[in-house]
């Protein structure tokens, strides 16, 4: 039997330890203690709600709400013992439930290995100091819920604090999940959003190794839709999840994402009402800051695309600019290829322009822009990376030159695709007035192949050239091809790619490249137009000259005959009997020499009425073939007999092999003759006359040259553009008739007469003539 | 003897003929133009006619057709200032073509051979 000392020093260390402020388990377990001491028991537990088993007796005495004091004679009644209880059941026990209003928080009990009746006080004080436990584990309940409470409300505050601090859409959702899992001690979250173009929910941001099951996408859209907030537990099997708790973003009344946390640190994992209604709470809470944040962020994504768009139409038009500086059409294709190729423009690695001939219905390269090797491209883009200055102006600077040496140059204007060759990339933009965006995979023997069936030209030989470059572990190969619009067709192909630094071409960039080639297509029409204009103005300038002068030489010779007429009556009157009066005049007369004189200007004035007649008079003359080189013979003999004696030397280069030249060999004698009575006389009797005859091929054309050379004065510069003019003559005494003869002549044989003029040491005549194509164009000399 | 009927509009030229072509030994009429020349056809009976082309009044291209008409045989040199009237297919009708010249020696040695005195 218990003594009242023991009695009042259990009460008094009961006492002590309830009011001490040692940690709860050190408080029941000195408690504990002291029960036993005090009563001398063999075993002395406190038994938590989880330790007892359902079903089992001692559930039964749980729910009894009673205590069971057991003794040899009392309490023998137990029903069903599981084996895990039947320790606890000993010779002598008592079993107190604690019971706290309607919270059962455990079960004391108290165990003896000999029979030990309890005494009332005894069943007093294990009453009164049950009554302590119940109070004790009642308030750690309080001051863990108070606790857990303090904590969501900090981590509300968290929350709250965090969403006013950042606008950045990324930093928030980091924020919401990290502060979650903290409240509702979760192993991972997720944030969906809504994508409002596709419908569906997109995973924004998520922490920890989130469940990738299908399941977790559909709780998620469920909750979505139903706008209604979820809380799941399942007993885990394996690996799968646990628990999950899933509530949506509400706001006026319609959702646009999901928050989920899943699997609770505590084991088992299980998420409770409360978890489920905090959920609500931070969701409902955030909802507000999500839709800011992604207005914000949709608002910024906006802006930069505005601004990019900006800085493409400020290029655009920059580049337009630049194109306007010139009609040039070389230096229009050549800025429009730049513009496509630097930096500061549209950035492609390589541009190459392809143009559509109409009348061969051929598709032909015109021009190239791009480095050679990667080497070359890098040293260009540091360069040109240097230069200051808006794309108008840094584009217009580049001068052509730039690649000169170009290989891709050269290779590409080799290029000629016939459009009918409907399976090449560049046939096809034009037919179907199109861009191509191609990407070309890896081949297998780690060479590209961007070579194309049937011997396509882009496949044989920019794809090849392709392939040398890219030996050097090529990835991919991208190229796209846009059209070049004139007004309503398509003129020509521009083909790019990056072949340098291998970036991808987006849609986007053809986009943009298509809406400068659409500019572009229209300034190189433009160009080409002129060009046209040009050719034309200049054809009608000389048709118009060449009518002056036919205008001119028609009065000129009206006028002339009519003078010609009228003065060599007299002439032959005046001429014919000086003759007579000469012949009857004795030689050594003074009025010999009187005779002589009017004999000499009556033949000079003739001579000039000859070269008159003979420039004004179209004769319709009878054509034939001729061998140049007798008729050259010929007026060299008739040429020469004027300087016999002087000190003159004669160079002939007459080729062996001929072809024959249709014409008239009168007037072609007199040209000759002309030529190289001019030449003699502008020597004065002392130099070297080079005669030549050579045949030509021009624009796979042939012709005859004959080239008469002199070592005189040449021709003052002053008076060259006049020497084919008639009657203009640095001679004091000629009428300068003999160029403008020649000219006459040559000219009505479709031949061409220049002049090589050396100022003090000579000129050079040169006339070239269409020679006769057809059989016996080679004739050796003499034949005639 | 050899007869000769020059005709020419110019007075000195009809002179200037006449004399050379006597100092040659020819019998020499003249005539100022083709009227004229057919007139003296029937009378003078020349073994030669010159005939210059430009004339007033019926001109040297009429009067060698007309001439032609009467008499078939007598040889025609045509004389004229300048070349143009070589392409005139009626000129052709003439037996040779001369162009005028203070030298007479082509025209003399022309006469010479049609008359078959060369």
């Amino acid at each position: 039997m218990s003594t009242l000392p023991e009695t009042s020093d259990l009460l008094k260390s009961v006492t002590r330890l309830f009011v001490s402020s040692l940690p709860l388990g050190e408080k029941l377990g000195g408690i504990i203690e002291s029960i036993s001491k005090s009563l001398g028991s063999d075993q002395c537990l406190l038994l938590t709600p989880e330790e007892i088993v359902p079903h089992g007796f001692l559930n039964r005495v749980a729910q009894g709400k009673k205590p069971l004091w057991a003794n040899e004679t009392s309490g023998r009644e137990r029903g069903e013992v599981l084996p895990e209880e039947r320790g606890l059941l000993q010779e002598s026990f008592g079993l107190i439930p604690l019971w706290d209003e309607a919270t059962f928080r455990g079960i004391l009990h108290i165990g003896f290995s000999r029979n030990h009746p309890f005494s009332p006080q005894e069943i007093d004080l294990l009453l009164l100091v049950a009554r302590v436990l119940q109070t004790l584990l009642g308030n750690e309940q309080i001051r863990r819920e108070e606790e857990k409470a303090r904590e969501e409300l900090q981590g509300l505050q968290e929350i709250g604090k965090a969403i006013t601090s950042t606008l950045k859409l990324e930093d928030l959702f980091e924020t919401i999940l990290t502060t979650g899992l903290k409240i509702f001690r979760a192993r991972g979250g997720v944030v969906r959003i809504e994508d409002k173009k596709k419908g569906e929910l997109k995973t924004q941001y998520s922490i920890g190794d989130y469940h990738q099951a299908p399941l977790d996408r559909r709780i998620a859209k469920r909750v979505f839709f139903t706008k209604t907030p979820l809380s799941l537990n399942r007993s885990g099997e394996g690996n799968s999840f646990l628990s999950i708790l899933c509530a949506p973003f509400l706001l006026k009344g319609r959702s646009f994402g999901t928050l989920t946390f899943y699997d609770k640190e505590t084991h088992p994992s299980r998420f409770d009402e409360r978890d489920l209604h905090l959920l609500l709470m931070v969701s409902h809470q955030l909802s507000y800051a999500v839709e800011n944040a992604m207005a914000q962020y949709e608002i910024s994504t906006l802006a930069r695309e505005q601004e990019k768009r900006v800085k493409q139409l400020s290029t655009l038009w920059e580049l337009n600019k630049a194109l306007l500086t010139t009609v040039h059409l070389e230096r229009i294709l050549q800025m429009t290829l730049t513009a496509i190729t630097i930096g500061d423009g549209l950035g492609f690695n390589r541009a190459m322009l392809f143009l559509v001939n109409e009348k061969t219905r051929r598709l032909e390269g015109a021009t190239a822009v791009g480095p050679n090797s990667a080497e070359e491209a890098g040293r260009i883009w540091s360069a040109l990376s240097q230069r200051k200055g808006n794309p108008s102006e840094l584009i217009t600077q580049l001068q052509p030159p730039l690649d000169k040496d170009s290989v891709l140059n050269s290779l590409v204007k080799g290029i000629g695709i016939p459009l009918e060759q409907e399976q090449c990339l560049l046939s096809r933009t034009v037919l179907e007035g199109r861009p191509f965006n191609v990407r070309v995979p890896q081949a297998e023997e780690g060479w590209l192949q961007a070579r194309c069936e049937r011997g396509c030209h882009l496949g044989s030989e920019v794809g090849c050239y392709v392939s040398e470059h890219l030996s050097r572990d090529p990835r991919v190969y991208s190229f796209a091809s846009v059209p070049l619009w004139g007004k309503g067709k398509v003129i020509g192909v521009i083909l790019v790619d990056n072949l340098y630094n291998q970036n991808p071409i987006t849609d986007e960039d053809i986009h943009y490249l298509a809406m400068f080639c659409n500019q572009a297509g229209l300034a190189i029409e433009n160009a080409m137009l002129y060009r046209n204009l040009e050719e034309v103005h200049q054809k009608l300038k000389e048709t118009q000259t060449f009518l002056l002068h036919q205008e001119k030489m028609a009065a000129l010779g009206e006028l002339s005959t009519s003078v010609a007429h009228e003065i060599r009556n007299p002439l032959v009157s005046i001429g014919g009997f000086a003759r007579r009066l000469d012949r009857i005049t004795s030689p050594e007369a003074a009025e010999k020499r009187y005779t002589q004189t009017i004999m000499k200007e009556v033949r000079r004035l003739e001579k000039i009425l000859e070269h008159i007649l003979t420039y004004t008079h179209e004769e319709s003359v009878a054509l034939k073939e001729l061998d140049l080189r007798g008729i050259l013979e010929e007026s060299l003999s008739m040429a020469s007999e004027g300087w016999a004696n002087g000190g003159l030397r004669l160079v002939k280069e007459f080729s062996e092999k001929l072809p024959m030249v249709r014409g008239n060999h009168d007037q072609l004698k007199q040209a000759f003759f002309n030529l190289i009575h001019n030449a003699c006389e502008s020597m004065n009797g002392k130099g070297s006359l080079s005669v030549r005859i050579h045949p030509v091929s021009k624009n796979g054309s042939s012709f005859v040259r004959v080239e008469v050379e002199d070592t005189g004065a040449g021709i003052d510069p002053e008076n060259l553009h006049n020497i084919f003019n008639p009657f203009y003559s640095t001679k004091e005494n000629r009428l300068g008739l003999g160029l403008p003869i020649i000219h006459k002549i040559v000219t009505s044989h479709q031949g061409q007469i220049e002049v090589d003029n050396q100022p003090g040491r000579g000129a050079t005549f040169i006339i070239t003539l269409p020679a006769q194509e057809e059989k016996g164009n080679e004739k050796d000399f003499g034949g005639r | 003897m050899k007869k000769i009927l020059v005709v020419d509009d110019e007075e000195s030229i009809r002179f200037l003929y006449k004399e050379e072509l006597e100092d040659e030994g020819f019998v020499v009429e003249i005539a100022k133009d083709g009227e004229e020349a057919l007139a003296q056809l029937p009378l003078f009976k020349p073994d030669l006619i010159t005939l210059d082309i430009k004339m007033p009044g019926m001109d040297g291209i009429e009067a060698l057709k007309q001439i032609r008409g009467i008499e078939r045989q007598v040889p025609i040199v045509m004389c004229s200032a300048y070349g143009e009237y070589k392409q005139d297919l009626t000129t052709w009708a003439s037996d040779a073509y001369v162009v005028k010249c203070a030298d007479l020696t082509e025209l003399k040695n022309t006469i010479r051979r049609l008359l078959g005195l060369l």
